[in-house]
Formats: C-alpha cells, structure tokens, sequence
C-alpha cells in the first residue's frame, strides 16, 4: 500500500515535470541540488515498470534506448502495422456493403421504429431513405462485394478479410476518432501505435518507430490525441513526417550550422553528459545521450526514406504519387518504405470523407467518388508492392473510418439538402484488414436489409483493437500499464478476437 | 411466530462468530498467562460468556435447520459438535475457576484441555462452513494434481481430441459433448452436489431434468434449458455456469446447440450424427503456422548474444514463449559473408534470419547450411546469384527464402526443387521472367516474381 502511494506521488511529480520541463530544468541547474532531485523524480518513469537488470551496468538496454525491441509475449504474426484511417468517416454503403433492398425503400421515410432512441449528429424528424448511389459487383474468388467507385482495389479484394458490422457508440468525430486509436472516446490514452512501440519497440535505430502521415488538406478532428502516447513515456508518440517540405519539421540544420560543427555540439553535450552521469549513476542521463546520438543519425536516414523520388518510375505510376504535393497516394508510398525499413507502425490519415450532402465535395454521388479515386489506385498498390516483395507476410494493414454513415438521406433543419449525404452512424459499418495472420477472402458480419444495424457477427473497436493486438503477439487482456494505481489496457475491460478474419 | 424464527434462524452465521471469538481469545489469554496466572478471573468470564453465546447459536441454528429446509443428514455432524463446543466452554470456565466440582475434570492437565477445546471449535467452525459454501470450497482451488493426490475427485481432465481424417468417427457424446460438460458443468451437477437437483454427468440424469423440469428438448437447442440457461448474458442471474466459474468458449456452445438441435444423441458416431464439419474444426489440434521450428531448443548463450547486440545486429526471441531467435541485420549494412562467425554461437536457435541489403555473397549459403532450424530467411537486396543455395536444400524447415532485388539466376531454380519443407520463394526484381515456373515440386514451392501492374483506367482521370 505504502509503495503504492509511493508511486501516485511520483507519477505525479513526473506530470508536473513534463508540463514544465524547461523551466523546471533551468530553475534546478540553478539550484544545484535541484539536479538530484529531477533525477530521483525521473527514476520514478521507468517505461517497464520494474526495472530489469540484464546489462553489465546494471539497467537495461531499455534505459539507455526507450526503442530497443522486445520479443512479444506470444509468436506474432506481423511485424509491422499500416493503419489507413478515412477520417470523417466513410459510406459503406456506397463502397463494401450491398444493400439492393435499400434502393426499392430509396425517398420513402424511414421507419419510425428504427428512429426511437437513437441519437443522430445532425438528422431531425422523419428522414427519408436514400438508395446506394453506387454499382456493386462480386470480385475475384471469394465473390465479395466491391462498388463501381474503386475499380482497382476490386482486383486485390481477395487479400483482404472485411468486417461488415463493426459498432461504435460515438458519433461525433473527435470522440469517435479516438476511440479508434486509444480504446477510450476521451482524452489521455496511448494510441494503438504507442502501445505497439512501447510493447516491442523498433527495429531500425535510425528512423522513429512510429510515424504519422495525413493528407487531405486538415489533420483529424481529434487533433494530435490520436497518435499520443497518453500516459505511456512521451517518447512512444507518433512523429508526424510530412510528404511535402521538410518531412519532419526543423529536422534540418539552421542556417550556417554545418553537419560537423553539429556533430561537435552534440559530441561536446554528451561529453558534459557523461560526467554528469559518472556523478549521479542516473540512467536518465545515458538515455538523453543515446537519443542525442539518435538524433543526429536520423537528420540523414529521415530525409532518405521520405524521399520518393528515389523509386523507379513505374513504382512511382503504379501508386499515382505527386511527388512534391501532400497526397495520400504519396503517403502509401511513404509507407511501404518504412515499414521495409523496419518501423514499427505508420499511421495515415486522409482528412475529407465527411459526406453529409451540404456541400459538393461532401456529396455521396459526386465527391466522396473523388475521394475513392483519391485512395483506390494507392491502396491497391500498396498491397500490391508489399505482396510482390515479400513484405505482406509480416505487415498487418487496416482500413476504416471512425463511424459509418446512415442509410437515410441527411436532413439537416429538417430540411432538404443541397446534394445527396448521409449522417454520422456508428451501429455498423464496414472496416477491413490485410496481411500476415489474416484470412485472405473472408467476410464476417452482416447487417440488416437497409444496412442500419448488424444482424450478424457485430464487432466493437475494442474487438477490432484485441485483433491487431493478438496479430503482434500480445494477449490484449495482458498487455498493461500501471498508472494512477492501477493497470490500463488499450481494451479496457472488454475485446474479444476476432477469429474468424484470422487465418 | 414462523416469521420470527426464521429471522433468528438466518441471524445464525452472525452469532456463531461470538463464540468463537470469545473462545479464541480466552485461549490466547491463557497462553500469555501461562506462568503468571494473573488473569484467571477474566479469562474464566471469557469462557462464561462462550458458553452463552455458544447455546445461543445453538437455538439460532437449530431454527435455521428447521426454517431453511436442510436434511439432518446434512447438519448432524455439525449440529452435535455445535453442542459439544457449548457444554464444554462451561466445563472450561469451571476448570479456570478452580472449582471442584467435576472432580474427574480437575485431573487433566489444563493444556490437553484446552486443545481439544481449539480442536472442537474449529471443527464445528469448519463443518459449518461446509453447509454454506459447500464441501469442497477450500478444496476447489487447488490445483488438480493436488486434488486428486488428497483423494478428490476432478471433473476438470477430459480433453477433446478430434482431427482432421477421422473426426465423423468419433463418438459424438462420449467423446464430444460428454467432455464439454464435465469440464463445465459436472464439478457441481453431480451426485455429491447435487445443484438444482440436475445431474449432467450422465444420460439419464439429463433426461431426467432437473429442478426447473426437463434439460434437453430434441431437435430444439433454443427452447432447451440447458442451452437456454448458457446463453443467457452472464450477467443474468439465471445463466449457467455462474459468473464466477470458467465459461464455456462461443465453439463449445454452438457444439451444444447443435447436438440438441441433431436430436441430442447419445450414442453414435459424429458422423451419424449428421452433423457440419465447421462446427468441429475448433477441436482439431492447432497447426503450428510460425516461423519457428514446432520443436524445444535451449537458450541462447547470453553472453554470445550481447556479442552481437554489441555489432549492431538485431537477436530477440521471437516470442517470450520460445527460445528461437530472430536475427537482423537491418542496422548493419556493412555485414559481411565473414561476419557471419559472430553467429555461430546462437546457430541452433536461429529461426529468422534476415540479411537484407547486406554486402553478403554466394559464400553465405555454405555458412547458412549450418543453421539446423532456419525457418525464414531474407537475402533481399544483396548481390547473391544463387550458386551453392543448393545447400540448403536438406533443411527441414526452411519454409520461405525472399530473393527480391538480388541477381539471382533462372539456372538455380532447379535447385529449389531439392528443397525439402520450403513453401515460398520470393523473386522479384531478379531479373527473371515473371512466365516462367510459377510453382515447383508439384505446387508445394510457390514462386511469387512481382512486377505487378496497375495500368492506367479512363476511371483514374474522371473528376466528378
């Protein structure tokens, strides 16, 4: 009990620290004594929670680099994770799941018993039903339903295992994005990509382990949350690279700083850094050493891989890159070579999918068409590319949106809108996944004829998050972090696998 | 009046704790007081006040065996010791207290006295205790090796082995259901104990039904109580097993369901049963699908491993779980055919290797032919041509090689049809045709060239 509180009091301290690390540290240089106290505090911020003992020093290889692999629990299937998020949620119902029944129901109103409890972000009174604006078709062997707005994916249709009836219980953005990414609909919780990282670590000591691409003009409308690492150590966060400008921000040297005078910099504070520690004996400080170093080695090896002009032309024809541009085409690019590279985990972003019919580009039949074609060529090369070299093997790729879109026509005010949308809706909707550990062709759950409710196999995100957990070698029910007294899992208290996806 | 008494019946578990209190404590009275006999007046009072409240849960527990509907088989034990333990709190103050009257008493030495009075009110305790939570409540947790070592009996050992060729022979009750509901049910719907006067340890129990009527309905899963009562949501009060107990996983119900759905029966093979092979798949042993030899190894030497760690070279195990590694070489693209002797230490428990975009050449095959349990290896983007990968041909289970961006020669594929257990070659930008050979060995090598195309649509220029 005693050591419990111990730690609340710690963790605390370490909080207050982290908001004001700066000035915290000037005032504590000052003070002189100040110093040992940080470093007692920070010992506190072991990112295992016990410390390990396996190095001639007396820490372990983690102290000294927070990224250094770790083997998993159980055998994983994937190494890696690309997780492709359309962020404002994209219609199922106009992309994976047929529903022709909805079309004979197309302007009629929407039954009333379908209404009664439900909550809807913008749809008022009566709605009227709205039909597929899309063709479908059945692809490949496995005979699954692919719309007329992605005419390359169907060709790799038989990679990948949908879910046709994942649920959520948000239906506004911010929330329901991070609900996605955190298991929790609120603020501070590590994303999947935190836990990944800290879980197992990175393989490549030159590039991050977990890297962040958006495209589509805007970042998620939950903001940077989504790729945090919440009360995980900050260094498990998402670096955001970009595929325009540098691609990490101020990664290169200010003017007038050349690579060798940096490198006495860095050479000259290590070297004040390593009295320091013979000192205080403080891991802290070998840690700050080691990330100075890798630092330094990144400003070369980031700038390289985000560079896509190095890929020969027909690789460079076959994702539809604009090189110079933000795109997302760019950004799948961007992600095959990261992840050949050995990170860990890449998270993309496409901001734009939000069609509730108010405006052209929000429009089911017209704009969010532009947004397929924005993805379908990428998607499909990326699956592609990974497949050919091998890299599919060891690579889980997910795809969804945060929440589904209604099978009613969007009447905001109660009024008829400007082109044909749908509202938010989370009782079903389709995601999918590729890759090692996953059943190539399969479909698991159903929804209703209208396609508003799951009649069969209906999922929840924290389902979906115990399933790439499972994929990585974790048992999601095991993989926890004490903080404020008690274990946190990414699943919180529920999850199960989804067996039937996998191979 | 009735009301009354089985108030003070229930108020039973409550007063019987007094005694037991007060008896514990006049015993570790006495202990302290062993040389002084300072306390003799109050440690007596003590065990005046036992005996009080000993016959008081005496009554009280006498009303709850009439008001509750227990059996007298069930209390007997109970019920005298209960009994003996208040006469003899009496018997005990009057030894403290020194009076003569029981003079046959004042000749035992107070010690042999006082364990048989820690020894009945424990045992009465105890016997209690088993009323309420049953027989084998301390028993239960233990482990079944223990269990069944102290003379218990375990309900929890039956496996259910299935596979692949002969599943439609296996007995579909002796062998299927039979074992889902002893591990599940059985440990409390047996003769012992009898709950909800159900017994699933055998057909005529089940047919017989239990407390709530009948179990099984033929040919109808859903209205059947048995199936009813394990699908409810556990929450429900109703749902079997209880909460706390193990539950059966979602493969087991639906096995249930779809035996009382075939009629439930009881003898006869699966498939005479008539029933989908799906529904048995889950029981069939799991194909061990990683990239590791399905074998034991021993650890690595740790200090060979800091070795290399030390070389910028990756070693994890490749699960907490197993003692194979997986090596890479993606932090040392330096590493050369003769860096390879760093890996010789660690060379039984390599199962994926990865040298991709090394200096590595030709000579590594001859080097990589030791390495007994390789699994994976990645030789990608290196300037091999594939002479001597004949080598590795005997391995037993080298499953997949990725050649992608090497020189690898048409020649050589040959040789890959040597191999042994290898399932997948990766070949793109080998400069090989991609027409050529798509699988060897009958199929079982698969040959992936790459170079997949996605030409140009008139849908890819269309904006809407």
């Amino acid at each position: 009990m005693k050591d419990k509180i111990e730690r609340l009091i710690q963790e605390k301290l370490v909080r207050e620290a982290e908001v004001n690390t700066r000035r915290h540290f000037i005032k504590s240089c000052a003070q002189g004594m100040g110093g040992i106290a940080l470093s007692s505090i920070f010992m506190g911020c072991d990112p295992l929670g016990k410390p390990k003992t396996n190095s001639s020093m007396g820490f372990s290889e983690r102290d000294l680099n927070p990224l250094a692999t770790l083997s998993p629990p159980y055998a994983p299937k994937v190494k890696s994770v690309i997780y492709l998020h359309m962020a404002g949620a994209p219609s199922q119902l106009e992309m994976f799941d047929y529903k022709p029944q909805l079309q004979k129901y197309d302007g009629q109103d929407c039954p009333q018993s379908l209404l009664e409890g439900k909550k809807f972000a913008f749809i008022k009174g009566t709605p009227k039903l709205l039909g597929p604006q899309a063709e479908f078709k059945q692809e490949g062997e496995s005979g699954n339903w692919v719309s007329n707005f992605l005419p390359h994916f169907k060709k790799v249709v038989d990679e990948v295992a949908f879910l046709k009836a994942v649920n959520t219980d948000q239906f506004n953005h911010g929330p329901a994005q991070l609900f996605m990414h955190t298991g929790s609909p609120r603020l501070g919780r590590p994303s999947i990509g935190a836990w990944a990282t800290y879980g197992l670590g990175s393989e490549n000591q030159n590039l991050p382990g977990f890297v962040v691409l958006t495209s589509g003009g805007n970042s998620p409308d939950a903001g940077k949350s989504v790729w945090g690492s919440g009360f995980l150590p900050s260094v498990y966060q998402g670096v955001q690279c970009r595929s325009k400008g540098d691609p990490v921000l101020y990664i290169e040297d200010p003017e007038g700083i050349t690579r060798d005078l940096k490198k006495n910099t860095i050479k000259t504070i290590n070297e004040i850094n390593k009295k320091e520690y013979a000192k205080y004996a403080d891991p802290e400080i070998l840690a700050r050493i080691n990330q100075y170093e890798m630092a330094y080695r990144m400003q070369i090896a980031v700038p390289e891989v985000m560079n896509i002009n190095s890929e020969p032309e027909h690789i460079k024809q076959m994702y539809g890159v604009e090189p110079g541009k933000e795109s997302f085409a760019n950004n799948c690019l961007l992600a095959r070579k990261l992840v050949e590279d050995g990170v860990r985990f890449v998270q993309l972003f496409d901001w734009g999918w939000d069609t509730h019919g108010n405006i052209r580009e929000g429009s089911i039949d017209l704009g969010l068409r532009n947004k397929c074609r924005e993805i379908d060529r990428p998607i499909t090369a990326l699956i592609l590319d990974l497949k050919q070299r091998g890299l599919l093997d060891d690579t889980l790729i997910v795809w969804g949106g945060e929440f589904g879109r209604t099978p009613m026509q969007e009447n905001r005010g109660n009024k008829k809108m400007a082109y044909k949308g749908r509202d938010h809706h989370g009782d079903a909707f389709t995601m999918w996944m590729a890759g090692g550990g996953i059943k190539k062709g399969a479909s698991f759950g159903q929804t209703d004829d209208i396609g508003f409710s799951a009649v069969e196999g209906r999922v929840s995100v924290h389902d979906v998050h115990a399933t790439i957990l499972h994929l990585l070698g974790f048992d999601h029910e095991q993989f926890t972090y004490e903080f404020q007294g008690r274990n946190f899992r990414l699943t919180d208290v529920e999850g199960e696998i989804i067996k039937e996806i996998l191979a | 009046m009735d009301v009354l008494k089985q108030l003070l019946g229930r108020l039973h578990p409550l007063v019987v704790h007094l005694p037991i209190g007060f008896i514990i404590l006049g015993l570790l009275l006495q202990w302290y007081d062993r040389k002084t006999k300072h306390h003799n007046a109050v440690i007596s009072l003590i065990y005046l006040w036992a005996g009080t409240f000993a016959i008081l849960a005496c009554i009280t527990g006498y009303l709850q065996y009439m008001g509750e509907g227990y059996s007298f088989d069930t209390v007997k034990w109970h019920l005298w010791a209960g009994i003996a333990t208040a006469i003899f709190s009496f018997v005990m103050y009057y030894k403290v207290k020194g009076s003569k009257a029981f003079a046959p008493i004042s000749k035992i030495p107070m010690g042999i006295l006082s364990f048989i009075f820690l020894f009945l009110i424990s045992f009465t305790g105890h016997l209690g205790g088993n009323i309420t939570h049953g027989e084998d409540y301390l028993i239960e947790p233990l482990p079944n090796s223990v269990r069944s070592a102290l003379g218990f009996d375990t309900y929890e050992d039956k496996e259910i082995a299935l596979n692949e060729d002969n599943w439609s022979e296996s007995l579909i009750y002796e062998d299927v259901v039979a074992p889902i509901l002893n591990n599940r049910c059985v440990s409390c719907h047996n003769p012992k104990k009898n709950k909800g006067e159900l017994l699933l340890d055998s057909a005529e129990g089940m047919l017989k039904g239990g407390e709530s009527g009948e179990t099984l309905l033929a040919q109808n899963a859903e209205k059947s109580e048995l199936f009813k009562r394990m699908n409810l949501p556990v929450s429900d009060e109703d749902h079997m097993p209880p909460e706390e107990k193990t539950q059966p996983s979602k493969e087991e119900l639906l096995l249930i369901g779809a035996w009382l759905d075939a009629g439930h029966p009881f003898e006869g093979t699966i498939g005479e049963a008539g029933m989908a092979k799906e529904l048995f798949e889950p029981f069939f042993p799991k194909k061990h699908d990683f990239d590791y030899p399905d074998i034991e190894v021993a650890e690595a030497p740790i200090d060979s491993i800091n070795v290399i760690k030390k070389n910028n070279i990756h070693v994890d195990r490749i699960s907490k779980g197993t003692n194979f590694l997986t090596v890479s070489c993606i932090n040392d693209p330096s590493f050369t055919d003769a860096d390879f002797e760093l890996l010789q230490p660690i060379a039984q428990q390599i199962a994926v290797l990865d040298l991709g975009g090394t200096q590595v050449t030709d000579a590594i095959f001859e080097k990589l032919a030791i390495l007994p349990h390789l699994t994976v290896l990645k030789i990608d983007n290196t300037q091999v041509t594939g002479t001597n990968i004949g080598l590795l041909a005997p391995s037993n289970y080298l499953k997949l090689i990725n050649l992608t961006a090497t020189k690898f020669q048409k020649v050589h594929l040959n040789a890959l049809e040597q191999f042994k257990a290898l399932k997948k070659v990766y070949l793109y930008r080998t400069g090989i045709d991609a027409s050529g050979v798509k699988t060897l060995n009958n199929g079982q090598i698969i040959i992936d060239y790459g170079d997949y195309q996605l030409p140009p649509i008139p849908a890819d220029t269309i904006i809407y």
